[in-house]
């Protein structure tokens, strides 16, 4: 019997677990348990579907969490590129679009995308909520009525205003530039608590300073009494009787690379929140749901520009994400609510950087050599929906993705920017990594990102932040899924995470996803 | 590579845009140079590889061809003397595929037979990858990062994305490029 670590309390765990004792079992060091029946079986252990897992079990209800990931914790979360993007990323951090164009970054570990992300909280903006009701009809998204949730989540999040002492030299370079320009910019919320500065919050932080799902809504939910089960991947949604659904489960070895057997649990109620690629990929597999399933993706592609200093920056130490210029940012665009664009401070461990770094050869080392002297910023422009998941005839799935004109705008405007917000701040040089690399050296040179082409597979584009592709809607023909997140043509199957989005939620999804799967475990406490 | 059949069905890899009809498109549209040479012809000018012991998925050609790749793309210099060929960087590779879905193994071994014919496919040269000397195989290979052909980019990028991360993952590498290594180990209080 394994001992689990939990901020303020142990939890033990229980290998076959039964009902209205919590624990956490890895099914791939734990016999199999003949047969996993509950009321309510929650697909993925993120911010959707952690929340809904402690709401629900605090009401008294009999859940099960299925994740695919392991609970990966403490110093296990060793700082190191290869083994940590192995381990808590989809794919082995290897998903991408399908012409390679953007890199998908989707967590796999018990946790999500919360354990995974540099723990930015942006609320749904405002005048987002007000599109959302107005144009697509989600009243339940009004902003007088969505604020308490919102409310809810900055309080599962401790949300709070990164320190200044914590804002390291990277994130002060962008500050001083944007300053410099009168450019309208914010420290950024976050939800640490006790934060050490170790750095690597994309690979996972040792010393758990992130209160996510993983150390606040999971636990909860244990303590409530419900089970949840790792190294358990999900793979297809049937119908076991009038009653229940039947949830075809396969488990994975410890390292999560092969399948190893098969079990069914079956459940009344089925939450799906694993993510806006993967809920879509297990309704289509199942062929559960209308056409507007995997429709309508929207991955909001970023991408890094590096400011290069003389001097040392040491970007790698201390909170990597903490400084935004905002200036640009548009949140109530009449067709696409979120729009424009906004600049982030951010860093990454040697290897990753060194992947989206545009040289090759002696060229490429040299480059690196610098690597403490790189203050990198990510361009976060939103996107309107314009991708499709799709599952092929042999089960493949592919994550289509065509960037629009209008997003390859806004980013050419964006490097524009940014290239002078860091020769503001000093910088020697900037570096924009596209093949070929364009290297701007004055303010009058910035004007040379308004040429960048951006073809496929040119430019280093990551999402961060994947949603859409089980839209909620009033109607069944304008979406995949009811206003309760029930999907369409099915009974008591729901998606409680971002693939209800109608369009682009925020800059950053960790606080909408908890904010809206409140609201919508809410409303369905309130129907059964 | 193990694993139940329909495995690869949820799995997306680095090589997945590589498909077999894909592949042959592009080989066709570049004149046709491979098919003309025949089977025959190909395996002649691809020669004899050494044998390489202990392999789990890649042969003895591919692994030549990714050593070859290596040497270009992560070159000893004087910036970072550390030669990339004795991290065994395709050993490592070999490993990682081990326990790829099978399909993205299939599609990675595409890769390697147009890397290892891309003089021949994209440049009309009749000769190999490997055979190139080390200035021209450096300048072939920057050619695909910035091919007009798509093919090319995508298999620079999946290549890169995995050589590069884990080349600059090892311990050895960081002294060069200024990293002091894991935040955990140099601040108090953090390892139990």
């Amino acid at each position: 019997m394994a001992v689990y670590w939990l901020p303020g309390a142990v939890h033990e765990t229980h290998a076959g677990g039964h009902a209205m004792t919590g624990g956490i079992t890895d099914l791939s060091k734990q016999p199999l348990p003949e047969a996993i029946t509950t009321e309510i079986c929650i697909i993925g252990s993120g911010c959707g579907g952690a929340t809904a897992a402690r709401l629900l079990a605090e009401a008294g209800h009999e859940i099960v969490v299925l994740e695919e990931g392991r609970d990966l914790i403490g110093p296990e979360r060793t700082q190191r590129d290869s083994a940590m993007y192995d381990q808590l990323y989809m794919d082995r951090a290897g998903r991408a679009s399908h012409d390679l164009s953007v890199d998908i970054l989707q967590g796999r570990v018990l946790g999500g995308g919360g354990v995974i992300n540099t723990c930015d909280v942006v609320p749904i903006p405002e005048g987002v909520l007000h599109h959302w009701a107005t144009k697509y009809g989600l009243e339940d998204f009004a902003p007088e009525r969505f604020e308490r949730f919102t409310d809810d989540a900055l309080g599962d999040l401790s949300a709070s205003r990164i320190p200044e002492s914590l804002v390291n030299t990277a994130n002060n370079k962008l500050r001083l530039g944007a300053e410099g320009l009168g450019l309208r910019g914010e420290v950024m919320m976050h939800n640490r608590v006790g934060c050490r500065g170790l750095g690597t919050c994309m690979l996972g932080c040792p010393v758990h300073a992130k209160r996510n799902p993983r150390m606040v809504a999971l636990p909860k939910a244990v303590e409530a009494g419900a089970r949840i089960f790792t190294r358990a991947r999900a793979v297809k949604i049937g119908k076991a009787s009038q009653e229940f659904k039947e949830i075809t489960v396969r488990t994975l070895d410890p390292k999560g690379y092969h399948e190893q057997s098969e079990l069914k649990v079956r459940a009344k109620i089925v939450i799906v929140a694993a993510n806006a690629i993967a809920s879509a990929q297990l309704l289509l597999r199942s062929g559960v749901g209308n056409a507007h399933v995997g429709k309508n993706l929207i991955l909001q592609p970023q991408l890094a520009i590096i400011g290069m200093f003389d001097e040392r920056i040491a970007a790698f130490d201390g909170i990597p994400q903490s400084y935004a210029v905002t200036e640009f940012e548009e949140e109530d665009n009449a067709e696409f609510g979120l729009w424009g664009y906004r600049i982030e401070g951010i860093m990454g461990t040697p290897g990753i950087v060194s992947t989206m770094l545009p040289f090759s050869g002696a060229a490429g080392m040299e480059n690196m050599t610098e690597y403490d002297q790189m203050a990198p910023s990510l361009l976060l422009v939103p996107d309107a929906p314009s991708g499709q998941v799709e599952i092929g005839r042999g089960g493949q799935l592919t994550v289509h993705y065509e960037q629009r004109e209008d997003h390859r705008t806004r980013l050419r405007q964006a490097v524009e920017v940014a290239a002078k917000v860091y020769l503001e701040a000093g910088a020697r040089e900037v570096l924009v990594p596209t093949r070929p690399p364009l290297i701007i050296r004055s303010a009058r040179e910035a004007k040379k990102g308004r040429e960048l082409t951006l073809a496929p597979a040119t430019v280093p584009m990551i999402s961060a932040h994947q949603q859409g592709t089980v839209r909620f809607a009033a109607s069944e023909r304008d979406g995949g899924a009811d206003l309760n997140g029930q999907v369409y043509g099915t009974r008591d199957v729901y998606v409680f995470d971002s693939s209800g989005y109608p369009t682009s939620a925020a800059s950053h999804t960790m606080t909408p996803i908890i904010a809206s799967s409140r609201m919508l475990t809410t409303k369905l406490l309130a129907r059964i | 590579m193990g694993g139940v059949p329909n495995e690869a069905s949820s799995r997306e890899g680095l090589f997945s845009f590589l498909s077999r009809r894909r592949f042959l498109k592009v080989s066709l549209v570049a004149g046709g140079a491979v098919l003309g040479l025949g089977g025959g012809g190909l395996l002649a000018l691809r020669g004899r590889a050494p044998n390489v012991d202990g392999l789990r998925v890649l042969d003895a050609h591919e692994y030549r061809t990714l050593q070859s790749l290596v040497e270009v793309m992560l070159p000893k210099t004087d910036a970072i003397p550390i030669d990339a060929a004795s991290m065994d960087l395709p050993r490592q590779f070999d490993d990682f595929l081990a326990d790829e879905p099978e399909q993205n193994v299939r599609d990675l071994q595409k890769a390697l037979v147009l890397i290892e014919f891309g003089p021949l496919v994209f440049d009309k040269k009749l000769t190999t990858f490997s055979r190139l000397d080390v200035a021209e195989r450096t300048a072939h290979w920057n050619e695909w990062s910035l091919s007009d052909n798509l093919l090319r980019r995508q298999v620079s990028i999946a290549t890169r994305k995995f050589f590069h991360l884990v080349y600059f993952d090892q311990e050895q590498v960081w002294p060069y490029i200024g990293y002091p290594g894991p935040s955990m180990k140099r601040t108090p209080g953090v390892m139990p």
